[in-house]
């Protein structure tokens, strides 16, 4: 039963890890958080699904294209309504993105109206028999494309000159900018993995969960409660407390009660934000007044 | 270009007669104006207290849905449970609202701000939401709760005419001790605290206990306002206070203008008004909400407020009562 | 006559980094005592420990007898001890007048339900801060200023409100962290004019932060000078300028 909840655990927190990562990515870069990234996960996956279920591509390019798709969004989003923006109060940016995340989603219901669709199975992937633990083929897919895509985020990161340059960015903008970098076009690149990312996070669950428009405000809450939890602003950090958050809504959802599985993630942002309000790794950031 | 002493006397003078004249309204509307009459004072009150938090404070909140919604469903209880007039749960859903102030904004006593704040507003928010689904015997769960035929003094409140007298009155007093706050040096503090906290506190102003007191204000007049949108749509429900109510709210407060008192009544006028044609169709109210804000943002940031500011300097607001 | 205030054995560390060691000074009423070095030397980070937005390490800070070291910046600024910043701390979209009414705050009369009720009382205090606010701001010849939106201000000007906000409520201790900073030299001497009226006057102790050796040379009852997170020398003027530690803090050779 644990090593059952484990895989559902890790399978889940996958997905909120690279919510997280997204979200935590544009933050490092331009200090913005986007509280629409929840729609753009959600935009991300049902592209998907239109080009899956009503233009009948196959699941690997319609997922590129989607994928693909929501880079250029994000890009295009920070070049036409981030950049003009950028002299005014931060909380101008915030209502910027909530109003992007609620366009995508009044058009997502406006196409779907009241319904809530299933995405069809993609392909099959036999489960994997372990004495009594049953892996799914979704867990599978789920945990080894995310997998995949963390080593080669942290790879690329870490190892190529573009990495190096991100790195340098996100020490300092300014020094970056000294060194010759286009931090406003670094910015629209960021934005633009960050939807893209979201968007791979997005069309890895729609095959196992039921779209619907609303998608978006869960996987926020999620989000942010891993970045809480591994520290605001820290890559890795994002990653571990997504983890640890699946894990956790599987445990507490068994042992305790099957309510807490929705809270769960609420529950974490209150308890880290009012004990160590930094996290895991984050920065020390609690103002002193 | 500040208003001059004539300026300002005129300024008190339309402050009061426009109400009295309003209260003529209901002679001449049929009902279904008098319901949008009725929805832009509550909205109104909904924008200012909005505001209060993210146009004077400049702390994005989100818990601010969470406490209309606490005042709402705190009124239907008091008045289906307990048995209490209505008019007397008002002030109570008030309290209730800023006590929810007080939990979303206590993280900052602790030193939490900006982001951090405004996540945990948004879990708060959230977590109320989902009382007020599975909270069930109590509050009805997702069926909602009625709110019965009311009167007072023995005069019929059923009416949307008879409603709109004391929705009314409401406003007028809440509107009236925002005013007072902000023209005093609690309101400068708050906006002080807004400007540069680091310099307010260096001036003895202890400004995280300015911070959960603006979230508690805020709190306070959106708790009466969903009092009053309680009787107003008689029945209370989850949905009302969920994400398009945000939107809704952030929406009215922007068009209006971040921080301008006036500006609250415009944008929720404004918003109240035109989106009754696209309450049918599923979607497009989110839709028209978000590109409503961001056409605000990109052009005209400052709001409808600034229009009004340029048109007479009656309209410029001044932080202090000589 | 009993020190003002009185900073023993001031210690400060960051992650690794010992900013302040074993800072001492003494500062009495009406005195105004310059505090010089080069860049880094910790300066503003005495400031920064003296006025509670730093922690300090050990040490304390003692205002007329009473230790406030550990407190946090707004209880040492209500206890007395106010400051400017060097980035400049003003609020840009209140007006002068506003601005330096937040500066009067703690006197203001009035709880919050008085305001809200509009209660006479609240209402007095109010118009009474009103009006030495403008006494104040006609001192400085800025009383046509008052309604003007503080951001809309020259870089100068906005300096001089910041300071008047700061002494608006003549605070026992000053902290001024680069005051003359791109001033006009007409500006620098109302600076100066104010900052000896507040000593002459009204017995403030006033530390500044200053790099204008003459602003210092001239003005300053005493001088301390810091490198390297420590002060090494503390005297007047006259005796500031023979000292070999300091020559060769800032020359590097005696």
């Amino acid at each position: 039963m644990l090593m059952q909840l484990t895989i559902s655990g890790i399978s889940q927190g996958a997905i909120y890890a690279l919510i997280a990562l997204s979200l935590t990515v544009v933050y490092r870069s331009t200090t913005i958080v986007n509280f629409g990234h929840g729609d753009f996960v959600m935009a991300g996956a049902f592209l998907s699904y239109v080009l899956v279920v009503l233009l009948g591509v196959a699941f690997i390019p319609a997922a590129m294209l989607a994928v693909v798709a929501m880079f250029l969004l994000g890009l295009a989003f920070s070049r036409g309504l981030i950049r003009p923006i950028r002299g005014g109060p931060h909380i101008g940016f915030a209502l910027m993105c909530i109003s992007a995340g609620y366009v995508f989603r009044g058009i997502a219901r406006i196409v779907w109206g009241r319904e809530v669709l299933p995405m069809p199975r993609v392909f099959e992937i036999e489960p994997i028999f372990i004495g009594d633990l049953i892996i799914t083929g979704d867990a599978v897919f789920i945990i080894s494309i995310t997998a995949i895509m963390l080593v080669v985020f942290f790879g690329v990161l870490a190892l190529t000159d573009i990495g190096k340059m991100v790195q340098a960015v996100y020490q300092s903008a300014r020094g970056a900018q000294l060194i010759g970098i286009n931090v406003d076009r670094f910015n629209d690149f960021t934005w633009g993995i960050g939807a893209a990312l979201g968007a791979i996070g997005g069309i890895l669950i729609a095959p196992i969960s039921l779209l619907h428009p609303d998608l978006g405000a869960s996987f926020l809450i999620k989000g942010f409660a891993a970045m809480t939890l591994g520290g605001f602003g820290s890559l890795y950090g994002a990653v571990l407390g997504a983890l640890i958050l699946g894990l956790s809504e599987q445990y507490a959802g068994a042992y305790i009660n099957s309510a807490l599985i929705d809270i769960t993630a609420y529950l974490v942002i209150v308890l880290v934000l009012f004990l160590r309000p930094h996290g895991l790794f984050g920065r020390k950031t609690v103002v002193k007044v | 270009m500040m208003p001059t002493a004539s300026q300002l006397r005129l300024r008190t003078i339309l402050f009061w007669a426009v109400p009295l004249l309003l209260l003529a309204l209901p002679l001449s509307t049929n009902s279904y104006v008098q319901f949008i009459a009725n929805s832009i004072v509550i909205f109104s009150l909904v924008a200012l207290g909005f505001n209060f938090v993210i146009g004077n404070l400049g702390q994005l909140a989100f818990a601010n849905t969470a406490l209309f919604g606490l005042g709402a469903y705190g009124s239907a209880i008091l008045v289906n449970t307990f048995g209490l007039p209505w008019i007397l749960s008002i002030p109570l859903a008030g309290l209730a609202g800023a006590a929810g102030g007080f939990l979303a904004s206590a993280a900052a006593l602790r030193g939490i701000r900006l982001y951090y704040l405004a996540i945990i507003t948004l879990a708060f928010g959230e977590l109320m939401r989902w009382l007020y689904v599975h909270g069930k015997s109590v509050t009805g769960g997702t069926d909602g709760m009625g709110v019965p035929a009311q009167s007072i003094f023995g005069v019929s409140l059923t009416d949307d005419h008879a409603k709109f007298y004391v929705f009314l009155v409401v406003a007028v007093l809440l509107f009236k001790s925002t005013l007072n706050l902000l023209r005093s040096r609690i309101g400068r503090s708050v906006m002080a605290v807004r400007e540069n906290e680091v310099a307010t506190a260096s001036l003895g102003i202890p400004t995280a206990r300015i911070i959960v007191f603006a979230f508690m204000w805020s709190g306070f007049v959106v708790g009466c306002a969903g009092a009053l949108f309680a009787l107003h749509t008689s029945y209370v429900f989850p949905e009302s206070f969920g994400m398009l109510h945000l939107i809704v709210s952030f929406a009215m407060v922007l068009v209006g203008g971040l921080g301008s008192v006036i500006g609250s009544v415009l944008g929720a006028a404004a918003l109240t008004i035109l989106p009754e044609y696209l309450r049918s169709f599923p979607g497009m109210e989110e839709l028209f909400f978000g590109l409503i804000v961001i056409a605000v943002l990109l052009a005209l940031p400052d709001g409808l407020a600034s229009l009004l500011r340029k048109l007479s300097p009656i309209f410029v607001e001044r932080y202090y009562r000589e | 006559m009993t020190n003002l205030l009185e900073v023993e054995g001031l210690d400060v560390r960051f992650s690794g980094l010992h900013a302040l060691r074993d800072v001492s000074l003494t500062l009495m009423p009406g005195q105004i005592m310059a505090v010089i070095g080069p860049n880094g030397a910790g300066k503003t980070t005495l400031f920064n420990a003296i006025s509670g937005y730093v922690r300090p390490s050990a040490g304390s800070v003692r205002l007329r007898g009473h230790d406030v070291a550990r407190l946090s910046p707004h209880s040492i600024a209500e206890h007395g001890i106010r400051r400017t910043f060097q980035n400049g701390g003003l609020f840009p979209a209140l007006t002068v007048l506003e601005n330096v009414l937040t500066g009067l705050h703690a006197q203001t009369e009035g709880s919050i339900i008085d305001v809200i009720l509009g209660r006479k009382q609240a209402l007095a205090s109010e118009r009474e801060m009103i009006t030495n606010a403008r006494a104040l701001l006609a001192l400085m010849q800025m009383e046509h200023m008052a309604d003007t939106r503080a951001g809309d201000l020259s870089g100068g000007q906005q300096r001089i409100v910041e300071i008047v906000r700061t002494v608006a409520s003549e605070p026992p201790v000053l902290l001024l962290d680069e005051p003359a900073v791109g001033l006009s030299p007409l500006a620098r001497d109302q600076m100066m004019d104010i900052i000896n009226r507040m000593a002459g006057e009204k017995g403030v102790g006033i530390l500044l932060i200053e790099h204008a050796v003459e602003l210092v040379m001239a003005g300053a009852d005493r001088i301390m000078v810091m490198a390297a997170g420590q002060r090494i020398a503390e005297g007047t003027p006259a005796e500031i300028r023979e000292d070999r530690a300091v020559l060769e803090a800032y020359l590097g050779h005696a």
